[in-house]
């Protein structure tokens, strides 16, 4: 019978999925409407930090030179980004800053994998607050660098004053200004919690998509199965999508570091 | 593992940023051309009211502009 809507013992499932799904519940205290100063999203954040700084501690309390499991992974971790990206792109000099980068590293990497952890499946940097403090981090690290090791007026010059003839410099210093002072940051934070809020979304909406198609008609239920086969596809997807951008991140952030100690551009 | 010697690397200590940095720094140039001279265009165009030209303009020179600085800094 066309038109007939089949009702289904199954919850109503919001659809779509939007902004407010973004937003839990307090959990200390529990389901409080005015504070909300602990939710999942700050418990991942602590989980984070406290998994990070026991892997590290722990897979490195009794080095062996013949390195089992954690240690290794901790070695390679460490290794990758020391070599692979702040030696690469910084010279010898840069290796001081490769503990601050392999953290941001495992920081990042692990929150953006809270994305994909089954029964978790949200990651801290899908609010723009977390992405904007690493930012700036990263904002204050390549300008105070380039500060310390030019002096003020040496390192401004650098950065703003591109080589070229006077008379068109008055419209490429705003471009210089605009591209080195302002975007960097912006772009740097918005590239990562954009990343992170879609890919979030996205599962969001095949997940309930799925449901609310069931709900609608049951003659619907082989798209719904394939809604939900395409959540599991896109997991993976999202998977390759946390390592990346935790890679991107750390890459930008030692780019910029590296055109800030530059000589002459 | 901090004091392991690094690898040797034999070129230039200072280059231009590889792969994604290059890549990004072009965008920026680009995009923060037309917008700081849009913007500049636009209030231009508040102030003599012409009519958006100004706008027209200022987005040009922003893109030549960021054109003359991808070639200088990342063209070689």
């Amino acid at each position: 019978m066309s038109g007939q809507v089949i009702a289904l013992p199954l919850a109503d499932v919001p659809f779509p999925p939007g902004v407010e799904d973004f937003y839990l519940p307090s959990l200390i205290p529990w389901g409080a409407h005015e504070s909300y100063w602990f939710t999942k999203i700050t418990a991942l954040v602590w989980v984070t930090t406290a998994i990070l700084i026991l892997f590290f501690v722990l897979s490195y309390r009794n080095p062996k030179m013949v390195p089992r499991k954690a240690q290794w992974l901790a070695e390679s971790t460490y290794g990758f980004v020391r070599n692979n990206i702040v030696v690469d792109m910084l010279g010898h000099t840069g290796v001081r800053f490769a503990p601050y980068l392999t953290t941001l590293f495992c920081f990042i990497f692990l929150n953006n994998l809270w994305g994909i952890v089954p029964g978790v499946q949200l990651s801290p940097n899908s609010h723009i607050a977390f992405p904007t403090v690493l930012a700036l981090i990263s904002y204050v690290l390549f300008n105070w660098i380039g500060i310390k090791k030019f002096g003020f007026a040496r390192y401004f010059k650098n950065a703003l004053v591109p080589p070229a003839p006077l008379f068109i410099l008055p419209i490429l210093i705003p471009i210089e200004f605009v591209s080195t002072f302002l975007f960097r940051p912006f772009t740097l934070a918005l590239r990562l919690f954009a990343n992170m809020f879609a890919g979030h979304l996205i599962l969001l909406v095949f997940t309930l998509g799925g449901f609310a198609m069931l709900n609608a008609n049951l003659w619907l239920a082989p798209v719904s199965v394939l809604s939900w086969l395409m959540t599991i596809a896109l997991t993976f997807l999202e998977a390759l999508i946390v390592v990346l951008q935790a890679y991107v991140f750390v890459v930008l952030t030692t780019s910029y570091m590296q055109g800030a100690l530059a000589e002459e551009h | 593992m901090a004091g392991d010697p690094p690898p040797e690397r034999s070129d230039d200590p200072f280059r231009e940023p590889p792969g994604a940095g290059q890549g990004w720094t072009a965008l920026s140039y680009l995009i923060g051309g037309i917008a700081v001279w849009g913007l500049i265009g636009w209030l231009v165009d508040r102030w003599l009211d012409t009519g958006g030209i100004a706008i027209g303009v200022g987005a040009l020179i922003g893109a030549a502009g960021g054109i003359y600085l991808v070639i200088q800094r990342l063209g070689q």
